[in-house]
């Protein structure tokens, strides 16, 4: 097909040039100057497929490489590294990562026993004295709601609103 | 820098030498030399047809037309009416006469693209 469009512009340029000679041989100024357009296209089209064949050669060239250094280059390339070789080691060799694993929960577990037994030994009396003064607001009076006869008794005589008699009468309801 | 094979600069010699004597005879074809002519007049026959031309156009309106244009081109004018003839053909008569290079001149202007849709062949130029 690219041959076929080459030699078809190919022929309309020698075409072109060949009646332009002629027609400006017989004084034939129209048709020269048709001829003439039709070899500048010609032209045109031919010097723009030149430049891109060009272009798709220098294109093929810098991304095309030496076979021998791509060669070269395979063999110096360095062996990646197998990081999965452990499981492909006999069963009867010792098992590094099985040991690390049951270790290291041994160790953890141990590690965390510690840490739950300091901390139920040191948070739980500081917790309870904290718990206590929170509610003391809140607490029942330390007698208690009820009220004995003598308090009662005595909330009716006179000189009941003295207060050393108050005091008198509070020390008196405590119980024994 | 590129050798040049002794062949390339034997085939760039060649065709340097083809285009300048092509340009030198182009040249001379196409360069006014007007000389004496002793004929009084040149009888012009040519044959015309149209084809995609305007509806009311005719071929011999037409053929006029295309004969005064050229007619200018050259020093002579055209002499009494364009006959027309059998078959497309008309006739007509130049004078004075037209010498070498007008008749070269004149010939390629009926037969060049002047007007569309006619097409002139100039069968026959006499000087009389």
């Amino acid at each position: 097909m690219k041959i076929i469009a080459w030699l078809a512009g190919i022929a309309t340029l020698i075409g072109g040039v060949l009646y332009m000679v002629v027609s400006l041989n017989r004084w034939e100024w129209n048709r020269a100057l048709f001829f003439g357009l039709i070899v500048v296209i010609a032209e045109v089209g031919l010097a723009t497929g030149l430049v891109l064949r060009r272009l798709a050669r220098l294109e093929y060239r810098a991304t095309r490489i030496d076979p021998a250094v791509a060669q070269i280059l395979h063999e110096a390339r360095p062996p990646s590294p197998d990081r999965f070789a452990w499981l492909r080691e006999p069963s009867r060799d010792l098992n590094v990562f099985i040991t690390f694993v049951v270790a290291g929960g041994v160790m953890l577990s141990g590690i965390a026993w510690v840490v739950d037994r300091i901390a139920s030994k040191s948070t739980s009396p500081a917790g309870e004295e904290r718990l206590g003064r929170q509610l003391d607001p809140i607490s029942y009076p330390s007698g208690g709601l009820l009220l004995d006869d003598i308090t009662v008794l005595a909330q009716e005589v006179p000189g009941a609103n003295d207060d050393q008699i108050r005091q008198l009468l509070r020390r008196g309801g405590r119980p024994s | 820098m590129k050798k040049i094979s002794p062949i390339g600069l034997l085939l760039g010699a060649v065709g340097l030498a083809i285009g300048i004597v092509g340009i030198i005879a182009l040249r001379e074809a196409t360069l006014s030399t007007h000389e004496a002519v002793a004929a009084a007049e040149t009888e012009l026959l040519m044959s015309a047809d149209t084809k995609g031309g305007e509806s009311n156009q005719t071929l011999p309106e037409m053929v006029e037309a295309q004969l005064l244009t050229c007619r200018l081109e050259v020093t002579s004018d055209v002499e009494g009416p364009i006959e027309e003839l059998e078959d497309g053909r008309f006739r007509a008569v130049l004078v004075p006469a037209l010498d070498e290079t007008n008749r070269r001149q004149f010939r390629g202007c009926m037969e060049d693209w002047v007007i569309d849709g006619v097409r002139i062949n100039v069968v026959e130029m006499t000087n009389a």
